[in-house]
């Protein structure tokens, strides 16, 4: 079963990954797609006093 | 001569700062056609990471790394990107200092994947499971992710030779940076390229700039509480503004809105420990030491945009 990566997946914000396996005749057997990405903003939100939240959040994504 | 070679890459970041490179608009095309872009990624550019990777050491002129190294890609990355550029600059405060994302090292990953993952509302996961470095999808199928590491910023990962800071970073200071670096007019290596003046500096509310003398603080006070004058110092009123220790490139665009500063131009230079600088200088100018007892939280306060380079935790880090 030959793999081919396509890393990263370009022209988009953020990091996503596409992994593709082909059977033995070359066919496409299964796709899969992966976000790498992982920030953790629901962790470290909670405890942060309210007034700040909304100019934090917009560093989720600035696009 | 051919023309100067620049590549970009953006790892734990939000490509607000690659926004803020588009946005140079009218500049950009002259820069566009100043130099050839060999890398550009994820955001712009179709290269992959092994074409990049091919590419002979040394041979790309300027490197931009925008984002916190927060995975092992990202470290992987940071040592190509290094390799390749012969200029590697930190572009934006999460590659300077860690940025917003660096707030993730006051918690142990597997707790924040639980929350993320588990915890969350809208978290639809009834078998539990959590992101793993490898994965075998029906017994055959083996995947892949970049482990996770603290977030850390560019220069604890390799050698960096300039900092451009802001969240994101802006259009004057950065159409000066980008033309110093086609003219080969930089400064010394390991400097932030800035203005060089403290938010305090730009600010229309500094009473200094009035010809008056600072006060010192002598009330706390969030910004929900009570009204925000719209031309008195903020810090002075109570509301507590990281103008005075940090880079005023963005031209004090937030406390010209009624909102303090937090902090994401960068350490003024000489500033080893931004978020130290910042209490030391707060507590300097409280009328009433117990004042402290008022703020809600100095962590978020101070470290907003560099915990990762706090001195504080050091000895845990190197554990």
């Amino acid at each position: 079963m030959q793999k081919i990566e396509i890393n990263p997946m370009t022209r988009l914000e953020g990091h996503g990954k596409i992994t593709i396996f082909l059977d033995e005749s070359g066919n496409v057997e299964t796709t899969f797609f992966q976000v790498m990405e992982f920030m953790g903003y629901e962790r470290f939100l909670i405890g942060m006093p309210l007034e700040e939240v909304p100019r934090t959040v917009t560093t989720i994504c600035g696009v | 001569m051919s023309k100067p070679k620049l590549a970009y890459y953006l790892a734990g970041g939000c490509a607000g700062c690659d926004i803020s490179m588009v946005d140079l608009a009218d500049y950009l095309v002259d820069v566009l056609t100043a130099v050839e872009v060999v890398f550009f990624a994820p955001t712009l550019v179709d290269v992959k990471y092994e074409d990049f990777e091919k590419l002979p050491d040394g041979s790309v002129d300027v490197g931009f790394f925008s984002g916190n190294v927060r995975n092992k890609e990202h470290e992987h990355m940071a040592k190509v990107m290094r390799d390749k550029c012969k200029i590697l600059i930190a572009f934006g405060i999460c590659a300077c200092t860690g940025g917003i994302k660096g707030l993730v090292n006051l918690f142990e990953t597997e707790e924040i994947l639980e929350k993320v993952y588990k915890e969350t509302a809208s978290a639809d996961n009834p078998d539990g499971v959590l992101p793993s470095p490898k994965v075998v999808v029906d017994g055959k199928y083996e995947l892949e992710l970049p482990e996770l590491t603290p977030a850390r910023a560019l220069d604890q990962v390799v050698e960096v030779d300039y900092y451009i800071g802001g969240c994101p970073p802006h259009y004057e200071p950065l159409r000066k940076a980008v033309s110093a670096l086609l003219e080969g007019n930089l400064p010394p290596k390991g400097s932030w390229i800035t203005g060089g003046h403290a938010v305090c500096d730009v600010c229309p509310r500094n009473p200094v700039k009035k010809g008056k003398k600072k006060r010192s603080v002598v009330e706390v006070k969030r910004v929900i509480e009570g009204e925000i004058p719209e031309d008195k110092c903020l810090l002075e009123s109570g509301y507590l503004c990281l103008g005075p220790v940090t880079q005023g490139d963005c031209g004090a665009l937030c406390p010209k809105v009624n909102m303090p500063c937090r902090g994401c131009g960068g350490p003024l230079p000489g500033t080893k420990d931004y978020g130290l600088a910042a209490i030391n200088t707060i507590a300097a100018v409280l009328e009433d030491k117990d004042l402290i007892q008022k703020f809600l939280d100095p962590v978020y306060l101070v470290y907003r945009y560099s915990l990762p380079k706090t001195m504080l935790r050091k000895l845990d880090q190197e554990k």
